[in-house]
């Protein structure tokens, strides 16, 4: 029924207006099986060895001159002076241009990030308070995966404007732990246990040498800081390891942690002075009497 | 029966309702089959020094652990075990800094640490599993930019094989140096791209290909050559493991590259 309607509706259309529409139809189909067919090969051909940013740029850029290129035959065909639709589309365009500063920030950001190439899929990076593993660099936000699970979308132009932390960009990496011990302790002696701690550790690499500081004098202790070398793969092991280590083997050396402690020191005026005095010999009345008899 | 030495590197054959016991100075390794499963265990040991051995025990002997891995293979043939060399280079820190003199050569003899591995000798062969015998460092070998993960190890430079205790746990690398520069040679840490090199049994010890190091210079890449044919040090030397990375072409280049750092310039 329905088809037969669409005939009878053609068969009433002129030859003109059909063979213009056949050539429009032609010129869609072609034309967006061209863009398609140069996308792909771009793709897995010329591009073949490029990163995987660089490859979606290149095949985005292709993708839309083409669709754009086809839609301009189109209207061509069908008619529509261009003059003025450019004209008006330029109008459209300041309009559209101003609504959307944003979005051409992120994506000039997103190029010069695929550009420069502080990070690829896979580093795991660390923007302000957001760290995790990188999914996705595109035009206009990088997709990351934080550590317990969450997906985050942060805006290109954020990441060009903000300081970026790749933390798995080399393949070494050094921990510092930082802690402090108690005052009048035998520092050689520490220093020497923390070597040990570091050396019988797996996780951590012999060369570069750990880094053992005493840094400061602080008000409970005297801050210490060992620095330990490890692949980047092994952050998690070792961070469980060398806790349990540093504990382990204080408690065996007898090395106490500083506690954060004050001391209170109460001075005497000399006001106070005989009301101190009658305390005192109120107290060694009480131990007089109350002190055992035979 | 027991083997003890290198022997302990024969092919097996385990037999149902018992455990086969290689024991090493630092590890020993338990396997049982039951049915279509190998069973494996590896425990730390605490002897420093001492010799290898194997044995069959009966299966009421084997340690209760929580750690017996299990893997399924079809094939009930013998059972290869067979050294390999640690699957990263090692770095080498000699027990005393010495520094060959220009226009001199010598030759070290290395020990290097080697893995138990064990493998299936049936239809298909396959590997089963592998285990370090010895513990290593972890170290790093170069920039902290561009160098390398590797297994660190102090050892002491033997200029005669008579100095090296035969032992079923460690390979000796001939080293041949030739100065053929102006200036000192000073070996600090030596890295030795051990995936490159094969195992070889002789009469008392285990070897691997000698490596034939020319220095020319600081500023100038040290040539290396591994020497493919078997040492020459012991008679009746047969290979026992390949290397893990046969030093094709790539490998030689790569091994180039990383010899600028051979003496730690």
């Amino acid at each position: 029924m329905f088809i037969t309607q669409i005939v009878n509706w053609i068969s009433t259309l002129s030859p003109d207006v059909l063979t213009r529409g056949l050539r429009v139809a032609v010129t869609v189909v072609i034309g967006l099986v061209l863009v398609r067919l140069l996308a792909v090969v771009t793709q897995r051909y010329i591009m073949k060895k490029s990163t995987p940013q660089r490859q979606m740029i290149v095949r985005k850029i292709i993708s839309y001159t083409g669709f754009f290129i086809v839609l301009m035959a189109v209207l061509g065909e069908l008619g529509v002076k261009l003059t003025a639709l450019l004209g008006a589309a330029g109008i459209v365009g300041i309009a559209v241009g101003f609504a959307s500063q944003t979005s051409v920030s992120n994506i000039i950001s997103g190029l010069f990030l695929i550009s420069e190439k502080p990070f690829a899929i896979g580093d795991v990076l660390k923007v302000g308070g957001t760290t995790g593993i990188i999914q996705s660099i595109d035009l206009l936000s990088v997709k990351i995966r934080t550590f317990d699970n969450l997906f985050v979308r942060i805006p290109n132009e954020k990441i060009l404007s903000s300081e970026v932390t790749n933390i798995t960009r080399f393949p070494i990496r050094r921990m510092d732990i930082v802690f402090q011990v108690d005052h009048g302790q035998d520092l050689s002696r520490i220093h020497g246990v923390l070597s040990a701690i570091a050396s019988a550790n797996p996780w951590s690499l012999d060369e570069p040498e750990p880094v053992i500081m005493f840094t400061e004098f602080k008000e409970s202790g005297i801050e210490v800081m060992l620095g330990l070398w490890f692949a980047k793969t092994d952050f998690m092991d070792l961070k469980n390891t060398i806790m349990k280590d540093i504990s382990a083997r204080f408690a065996a050396e007898g090395i106490r942690f500083a506690h954060p402690r004050r001391m209170v020191r109460i001075s005497p005026t000399p006001a106070d002075a005989p009301r101190r005095r009658k305390a005192r010999s109120t107290v060694a009345r009480g131990r007089a009497t109350s002190a055992p008899t035979a | 029966m027991e083997k003890t030495g290198i022997a302990v590197w024969d092919p097996v054959e385990i037999p149902q309702k018992k455990c086969a016991m290689w024991r090493f100075p630092l590890r020993s390794i338990w396997v049982e089959r039951i049915e279509t499963e190998w069973h494996v265990l590896s425990l730390p040991e605490r002897r420093e020094h001492g010799d290898a051995a194997y044995r069959l025990v009966a299966r009421s002997q084997k340690p209760p652990s929580s750690q017996w891995r299990h893997y399924l293979h079809r094939d009930i043939g013998t059972m290869q075990p067979s050294p390999v060399l640690p699957d990263r280079p090692v770095v080498m820190r000699p027990d005393r800094a010495l520094t060959l003199l220009p226009g001199q050569s010598t030759i070290f003899f290395l020990e290097l640490p080697v893995w138990f591995r064990l493998s299936t000798s049936g239809y298909r062969p396959a590997k089963v599993f592998e285990e370090p015998l010895s513990v290593l460092t972890r170290t790093w070998f170069g920039d902290p930019v561009t160098g390398e993960l590797c297994w660190g190890l102090a050892t002491r430079l033997h200029h005669s094989i008579e100095s090296v205790d035969p032992a079923a746990d460690r390979a000796v690398c001939p080293l041949m140096i030739e100065n053929d520069s102006e200036s000192d040679l000073e070996f600090q840490k030596i890295c030795i791209h051990v995936e490159n090199l094969s195992i070889f049994r002789g009469t008392w010890h285990l070897w691997t290909n000698s490596l034939l190091a020319v220095f020319k210079g600081p500023d100038q890449a040290t040539q290396i050559e591994i020497v493919h044919t078997p040492p020459g040090f012991e008679e009746g030397m047969v290979p026992l493991s390949e290397a893990r990375l046969p030093s094709t072409g790539w490998n030689i280049r790569r091994t180039f590259g990383m010899l600028k750092y051979f003496t730690d310039f």
